[in-house]
Parts: C-alpha cells; structure tokens; sequence
C-alpha cells in the first residue's frame, strides 16, 4: 500500500456547498440533533464520526429530506433546502445516498437497480440507460453481475 | 344401493357448460379483484381521511357479511338501483368481486406495509415521486409476498363460485343440482361435481405453489 497518498489533502476552496447553520431535530422528546453546524466545500470528504445514537444518520436523513429540522437551517450551493415534498424530490434527484444496508432492490437485477434512478426519474430511454450502467459496472469490474440479483452478491 | 353412473355421462355437455361458466366466473371475478384490491389498500394507506374511510368502509361491510347474502342482496338490489337489469352471471360477477376485492384489499395491504420502509426512502433518495416508489419499488415486492396468500384466495374463490347457483347462474353447482333433482340421481351427481372441482382445484393449488417458488423474493 503506498501510505503517501493517506495523507490528508485539503483543496477545498470557495463557497461551502453543503452548509449546516445550528441545526436541530427532535422525535418526541428526545433530542437528536442540537446546534449542529457543519460546512462541506468542493472537492472535500467530509467523514462524520460519532458513537451510536448520536445522530449521525439523522443529519443525513434531514440534508436528504426524508427527515425534516426543526431548528436551523441547511443551505446547499447556496440555497436553503425546500421544506416541502416536490422541492425536496427534485434536490435529492442530484444528491446521492448510499444507505446504512445498501437497500438495494431484491426484485431488480444489479442492471434494474441501477438504471431505475436514471429510466424513472430522468425518462431516459431504456437502451441509453442501460449502456451507461453497463459502463459504469465495467469501471467497477461488477458487469459479470448485471443479470445477478442482490441476494445473489456476495456482501460489502 | 344402486349407482347408475351413466347418468353422468348423458349430462356430460351440461357438467361441460357449467364448467366453462365456473372457470369464467372465477378468472372474470379475479381480474376485478386484484386491480380492485391494489386500489383499496392504496386508498387505505394514502392518508387521506376520505379515502382511508372509504376503503376500510368497504372492506369491513364486505368482509362481514356472508357471500351468500351478499348474492342474493345484489340481485334484489342492483336492478331496483341502476335501473338496468342484469343478467345473473353479472350480478353473481359483481357479487363475488366485492366479496373478493375486500379480501384482497387486506391482503395488499399487509403486502405492502412488510415492504420495510427504508426501501422507499431509497428510492425517495433517488428523486422519483411518491407514485414512482409505489408502482416501480413496493408494490412488485408486495404483490410477490403475497402470492400466496392470493393463490389460497383464489382456490376459495373457484369453490364459492357455486355460491351464486342460488340465483340461477348455471354454472357447475347448479347445473349439477339441477341434474340431480332431474334424475334423482344424487350420490351420483354429487360425487361427479366433486371429481369435477376438485380436479380443478388441485393443480391450481400445485401451479400457484410452483409460481410462488418461482417468483419468491429472496432477500
């Protein structure tokens, strides 16, 4: 392993893309997520690290919208994320998640869980769709798997 | 005792017929009531108040009441209320499918809610819309799950079929007790009615036994 490249490298410049300014979430009574502020500019990685419980997942899940905040705000490029249901779907048709157990499709094959972002939401044709799944599946040396289903792949 | 089982044979083009309107019967009924019963346990769990009402009104008033009597309501009830007068196959169709669309209802509905709910919020996390993640995601694992559960509804549903002989439907039921009162033939009639269903019934059961392995979803 070359160690050279572990090291730390920070780029990043400019405007924040993701700005979490004192956000708060709570369920009922119990506080999640209090005063969090966070920035995350262009070509950072950000790691988020906490023990369990402590509402890593839930920033996640509000800067997603599936959850929504009760205090604070988050911005991305710029703009405070939409409080309601369409705003929210069409910002999270450019912000990627990939979840805790992958929740992957179990009846789409590896191909079908690919291209279905791309064919529903972006209406692209289903021949176009599926030669750059295939590109991308090659890329990661997964295109031997593309008729598999999850349950047939192996973990991790 | 004496059995005179040609009796069966002479009659063999009614048993025919009435076979013919029992299978008609059941698939007809069962093509209503899966759409039917998607659309229920979608209104149900829409959230809004007049659907939900809506949909679990009509299920619990139809999956109380005796099919029988249900049956017999339609017919009274269903010329006197559209001002048309159907023929008894209809009326034994529209009955049978409101029976059955209440208890598919219950079924897609609890397909659905064991889809776990991080399946649609990946979905969601794609962007596609609440319509999207139910046609394209959750349903085609809630209908899989249930397959089963269809498939023992739909054994029922070919044997209730000879429910709606009481309102002169000729199907197999019918046709049957009418050749026994006929002939006086009974043990021989009914014995052949039973041959008959039951031929019937099992290689559904086995077939949709073999399609529920076939199309299981594994996780």
């Amino acid at each position: 392993m070359n160690t050279a490249n572990a090291k730390i490298v920070r780029r990043a410049e400019g405007e924040p893309v993701l700005a979490y300014r004192q956000v708060g979430k709570r369920f009922g009574d119990l506080v999640a997520l209090a005063g969090v502020s966070a920035e995350v500019r262009k070509g950072e990685v950000v790691c988020l690290i906490g023990p369990s419980g402590s509402g890593k997942s839930t920033l996640l899940r509000c800067t997603n919208g599936l959850e929504l905040i009760d205090d604070g705000e988050i911005a991305l490029d710029g703009k405070l994320l939409p409080r309601d249901w369409n705003g929210m779907r069409r910002v999270r048709q450019r912000m990627g998640m990939v979840f805790q157990n992958f929740e992957l499709f179990p009846h789409k094959t590896v191909l079908g869980n690919v291209t279905v972002g791309p064919r529903t939401v972006l209406r692209m044709p289903r021949a176009a769709a599926e030669k750059r799944a295939l590109d991308l599946l090659e890329k990661v040396g997964l295109s031997n798997k593309a008729p598999s289903y999850p349950a047939q792949l192996s973990g991790g | 005792m004496n059995f005179d089982w040609s009796v069966v044979w002479r009659n063999s083009d009614a048993l025919i017929e009435g076979t013919k309107l029992t299978i008609i019967l059941a698939v007809t009924t069962m093509a209503i009531a899966i759409p039917a019963g998607i659309l229920l346990a979608l209104m149900r769990l829409s959230g809004l108040r007049v659907l939900v009402w809506g949909s679990a009104g009509f299920t619990e008033l139809f999956r109380n009441l005796p099919l029988i009597l249900v049956i017999y309501t339609a017919y009274y009830i269903l010329p006197v209320a559209t001002g048309f007068s159907f023929s008894p196959v209809i009326t034994g169709i529209v009955a049978l499918s409101l029976n059955v669309s209440a208890y598919n209802g219950e079924t897609f509905r609890a397909g659905i809610a064991s889809i776990r709910k991080g399946q649609s919020e990946a979905a969601y996390a794609l962007g596609m819309t609440r319509w999207q993640t139910t046609r394209d995601i959750v349903l085609p694992q809630a209908v899989r799950r249930v397959l089963p559960v269809l498939a023992s509804t739909w054994v029922s549903l070919f044997k209730d079929t000879s429910l709606v002989s009481v309102i002169s439907v000729g199907e197999l039921a019918y046709n049957s007790m009418r050749l026994r009162a006929q002939t006086y033939r009974v043990l021989e009639m009914l014995t052949a009615m039973a041959a008959i269903y039951w031929a019937l019934g099992y290689p559904q059961a086995k077939l949709v036994d073999w399609i529920n392995r076939r199309y299981a979803v594994t996780e």
